[in-house]
């Protein structure tokens, strides 16, 4: 008895040895997963066909995300904080950068609309289901927490994303080469 | 050999990660400048406490709170200014041009700093949206420790 009582005990010691040895990590790994890249899902259908092209809720995409870098171009999708409910995320794509103009999208009433200093105009791939600057006009950059930059579930259809689905009609004037 | 050659280096990394990981979320200490907030602070600068739970996206955040937020002109310069009005809210957007009233749009807030004169506020770049909210100040640190709480109370002319 005393053998089987000092060898749970040793592998008590050994266990929360590895397990504190492990968690010393943990903030790390949250670094990285928080500044670095993570991985999640899509939700909806506003960037029809580029993300979640089927309407089964099962087969949603998986994707790469990306979030070391602070700098954004036209075309590339992004992550936000909706400026109209921030607890909600938002997945759009960047159309226009600051001092761009823009060319609004039917079925809302056409419209020229200047981007402002430090902000930009994002949209849905998908006309007709997305909530995007066409409602609430463009965004602070500053909202923009991260940007995907492949989809890597389902295996067929894994491939980084490129601005094939974009509007191409969108930008009237650039001041920005 | 190489195991006792690292453990310094990567004991300093896990550290450095949980602080950052305290002050991501929870609480920073920071400095602050400009002369938009007098009197409440000083214009060359005090060391503030920021409460990142509480503040992040104004979630537990009130009129008359005094709150960090990126700039929404940007790019990554950050204000510090207080809460006039939450989502919904009608104010008057600047008490020195007389009658001019907006109501803040959903998930916006409209910033005022203290120094009226002199500080850029949402008087010029608008309403700022609740996602650009850093964090909340709850203390000066130094050089006068501190409580900085919110004082407001309703005030109905009698």
């Amino acid at each position: 008895m005393v053998k089987f009582q000092s060898s749970k005990k040793q592998f008590l010691f050994t266990f929360t040895k590895n397990f504190l040895g492990i968690s010393l990590w943990i903030p790390a790994l949250l670094f990285i997963e928080q500044h670095v890249f993570s991985i999640g899902s899509i939700d909806g259908r506003s960037m029809k066909p580029t993300l979640n092209p089927e309407t089964n809720y099962l087969k949603r995409d998986k994707v790469l995300i990306w979030k070391w870098n602070r700098n954004f171009h036209r075309g590339d999708v992004v992550i936000l904080r909706s400026p109209e409910d921030p607890q909600k995320l938002l997945v759009k794509r960047v159309l226009a950068i600051e001092n761009d103009l823009v060319k609004t999208r039917p079925p809302k009433s056409t419209r020229f609309v200047p981007v402002p200093e430090g902000h930009v105009w994002v949209e849905g791939d998908e006309q007709f289901h997305s909530i995007d600057s066409n409602q609430f006009g463009p965004v602070s950059a500053g909202l923009i927490t991260a940007k995907i930059i492949a989809i890597i579930f389902p295996f067929s259809r894994m491939r980084r994303i490129s601005d094939d689905d974009m509007r191409k009609d969108v930008l009237i004037r650039s001041t920005n080469s | 050999m190489m195991g006792t050659f690292l453990r310094v280096p990567v004991s300093v990394l896990q550290v450095a990660a949980a602080v950052h990981q305290i002050h991501e979320h929870f609480f920073q200490i920071q400095m602050t400048s400009g002369p938009s907030m007098m009197p409440t602070l000083n214009s060359g600068g005090e060391f503030v406490l920021l409460d990142k739970y509480h503040g992040r996206f104004g979630r537990c955040s009130t009129v008359g709170d005094m709150v960090v937020a990126a700039k929404p002109t940007g790019p990554r310069q950050y204000v510090c200014k207080r809460i006039i009005g939450m989502p919904g809210d009608v104010v008057y957007t600047d008490p020195v041009v007389p009658d001019t009233k907006i109501k803040v749009p959903k998930g916006h807030v409209w910033l005022a700093g203290d120094n009226i004169m002199h500080s850029l506020d949402s008087r010029t770049y608008g309403p700022v949206p609740m996602g650009l909210i850093k964090a909340k100040v709850i203390a000066r640190v130094w050089p006068n420790p501190g409580w900085l709480s919110n004082s407001l109370e309703d005030y109905s002319p009698s």
